[in-house]
């Protein structure tokens, strides 16, 4: 907050005739750095920036996902850290809930933003912009589904029979993250169950309700599904999406970013993959990543420099061509040569309107703790075969412990 | 006159120089115990009393400078918390077996190791290498050795006419599971230890012992086990001490699940430091195991001191 008014002078400089200046190094935290080929476009679009700054370097600080909000919170609990961190929704809100983050109001302010900007409003101020937003969808292999003779689902059933009728071609029916090892993916993916099932975490008066009837429907649909014999158990994300890569899995619901992985570089041809809305009777969720300015950073000026040219149309489109169909800060428009060669894009798009965050209103910052309580809820539901209403009322409990 | 002062003169810097000499031999011992103690200062007791201090306090992960003194509240929270005896329950039982079937395995192997044949040193280097592998490469091996599809050990279990086991994913296989690599790790290092515990047996005295027509098990009672026990009860520990605060292997292949059946106390530990961002009740989790591993240490510092003393008589 009190270097918003550096954030100003930037924009000042940015505006202003070309002085000499020195040169920086800004560090840039991302876990997407790391993936094969996504990161390799992500970096080569953000590195642009230096031809219209020269005086910038950027560095890479790559985090693998699974361990990144544990650094990223422990490097800026230690007053240090990148001087700028790309991250998930959740590691967002805890970290502007601690007042690590900058006020980029003026940044924001500098482009047409879309509604991914909402979120990033924390108590009237905003902390970062949005990076992308993968919305979640049901992803289907055509030419296995047209082998096996069955139809894209719209409903449970309809995804059992699908899965099974894959599954009998002696391919995987259906992938899906479904292991605690994994918790911090799969309670996101599980958000899709439950928000697809009509689940409100929280009532109107903003209390947690985990044991509601819906949040049981979705758990026994979710089991419904694990029991039928079509997910890979044992297999971890990673596994599943190189599978589907390579032709052997029927079905899946992941989102934008997982999905443009699955059709790059594996033998799963991009205009064979299709897309559809989630099998359940509501709309599902969409995972939100935010780029904010560090309150540790040495270089916060040129750090909001780098995010107004990174929401301006250049910047827009430059990370446009490597986020596939992924909603960004402002409307970007998939390129018509993107548009053919990946049919299924289309799809995310619309589904980009109705999804929901996978955080818990009011309870931001608390959601992995609460979720924690849901998906242990969930494995003992899909081990033990306890009743789903019994073992939400035993997450209830632990939640209203808790808080 | 001048000759004294000039021997005088002359034997004064020897002297200083011997003197200086003893000082120095004396101060040696401090010279090199200095660097050990400041390291161990630095790395060790200060982290560690800074976790015992952080166990007392309302601590943040976010703002870990900014504690608040809130006594033994965390200890209150943590004792009334279920989960917490269960993760208890878990390490002393993981830890146990652990010590049991790894002290056991390495053992076997070590007296088999012990005896010459064809193809010793090969063999040697082969069941090093769980030993060798580091935790992390090793655990995304066995993830796929267990894996419950297309895994080597369904592959055979299957090929037997069995049905797939569910090896990571049930609450009954994941401990049994989660030992097998344990144990496959911390064997090779007992093995390695106690064969060279038993190459120092004096090879006269089982001599001795079989003119006196002792058969191979009353020799390895009466001769071999005494005089390698020591050993074994220094390696049983360490295997004790590190399986208390073993993280990686559980956390990579289960992650404490399937419903809290491997969630050990330090991956309880940072599931509260880095979900739930307590550092101060995480602190409280640390200084339990702490206990633990000191109860294990006073043990076989107990038996140690018996042992002593029936060897004085």
């Amino acid at each position: 907050m009190k270097k918003a008014f550096l954030v100003s002078a930037a924009l000042a400089a940015l505006a202003g005739p070309a002085v000499a200046q020195e040169d920086v190094t800004l560090v840039i935290s991302n876990s997407q750095w790391l993936d094969a080929l996504r990161g390799e476009k992500l970096w080569a679009a953000i590195k642009a920036y230096e031809e219209v700054a020269p005086n910038v370097t950027l560095e890479q600080e790559a985090i693998p996902s699974k361990d990144y909000a544990d650094r990223i919170m422990t490097e800026f609990g230690a007053g240090q850290g990148p001087d700028l961190a790309i991250m998930q929704e959740g590691v967002f809100y805890s970290l502007a809930d601690a007042g690590f983050l900058v006020d980029v109001g003026e940044v924001a302010a500098s482009a047409e933003m879309n509604k991914t900007i909402d979120n990033a409003v924390v108590d009237g101020v905003t902390l970062g912009v949005p990076w992308q937003r993968a919305v979640y969808a049901l992803i289907y292999n055509k030419e296995l589904l047209d082998a096996a003779g069955a139809s894209v689902p719209t409903d449970i059933d309809g995804l059992i029979a699908a899965g099974q009728a894959v599954e009998a071609q002696g391919a995987i029916g259906f992938t899906s993250r479904h292991q605690i090892n994994d918790f911090s993916g799969w309670f996101m993916d599980f958000q899709n169950w439950a928000y697809g099932y009509g689940v409100d975490w929280v009532d109107d008066q903003g209390n947690l309700t985990l044991n509601t009837p819906e949040a049981a429907e979705a758990v026994a649909a979710f089991k419904k599904v694990y029991d039928s014999g079509i997910i890979p158990v044992g297999d971890d994300m990673p596994t599943q999406r190189t599978r589907f890569k390579e032709n052997q899995v029927g079905l899946s619901i992941d989102n934008s970013g997982g999905t443009l992985n699955i059709a790059s570089g594996g033998t799963l041809d991009s205009a064979n993959l299709g897309a559809a809305a989630l099998p359940f009777p509501h709309p599902g969720a969409h995972q939100q990543m935010f780029i904010s300015i560090s309150q540790h950073s040495d270089h916060p000026e040129e750090a909001a420099a780098f995010l107004t040219w990174l929401v301006s149309p250049e910047g827009q489109a430059r990370l446009r061509e490597a986020s596939g169909p992924d909603a960004l800060a402002t409307d970007v428009p998939v390129t018509e040569e993107f548009a053919t060669a990946n049919p299924w894009a289309p799809e995310f798009a619309e589904l980009a309107q109705h999804s929901r965050s996978t955080l818990i209103p009011g309870f931001e910052v608390e959601t992995g703790q609460i979720m924690r309580s849901v998906m242990e809820a969930v494995e003992e539901v899909l081990i033990r075969g306890t009743d789903p209403a019994e073992a939400l009322a035993t997450a209830q409990g632990k939640a209203e412990w808790m808080f | 006159m001048t000759d004294l002062l000039l021997q005088a003169d002359a034997k004064t810097p020897v002297a200083r120089s011997a003197r200086g000499g003893i000082r120095w031999r004396g101060m040696l011992p401090y010279v090199f115990i200095v660097p050990p103690v400041l390291y161990l200062a630095v790395f060790m007791f200060y982290p560690l009393g800074r976790q015992i201090w952080l166990s007392f306090t309302r601590t943040r992960l976010m703002n870990p400078n900014r504690s608040e003194f809130t006594g033994l509240s965390n200890y209150e929270r943590l004792f009334a918390d279920p989960e917490f005896y269960m993760a208890l329950q878990v390490t002393v039982v993981y830890s146990a077996l652990a010590v049991i079937l790894g002290v056991t395995v390495g053992m076997i192997a070590a007296l088999a190791l012990n005896r010459p044949f064809p193809g010793r040193a090969i063999v040697r280097a082969v069941l090093l290498f769980g030993w060798a592998c580091p935790n992390v490469a090793a655990s995304l091996v066995w993830l796929w050795i267990f894996n419950e599809r297309s895994g080597v050990l369904n592959t055979i279990v299957t090929g037997l006419g069995l049905d797939r086991i569910a090896w990571l994913t049930t609450t009954e296989m994941a401990l049994p599971s989660i030992l097998l690599v344990t144990v496959w790790q911390v064997a090779p290092f007992v093995m390695l230890v106690m064969l060279a515990a038993l190459q120092s047996v004096p090879e006269e005295v089982k001599e001795a012992a079989r003119i006196d027509n002792a058969d191979s098990l009353s020799v390895f009672r009466a001769v071999t086990l005494p005089h390698v026990m020591p050993t074994l009860q220094l390696v049983s520990l360490l295997v004790a001490v590190w399986s208390i605060r073993r993280f990686d292997i559980i956390y990579l292949l289960t992650g404490g699940g399937p419903i809290g059946s491997t969630s050990t106390l330090i991956v309880k530990l940072r599931q509260i430091a880095f979900e739930n961002y307590d550092l101060g009740l995480a602190s409280a989790y640390g200084v339990i195991g702490l206990i633990l591993a000191l109860t294990v240490a006073v043990i076989h510092a107990l038996f140690n001191r018996r042992r002593q003393k029936r060897s004085q008589q």
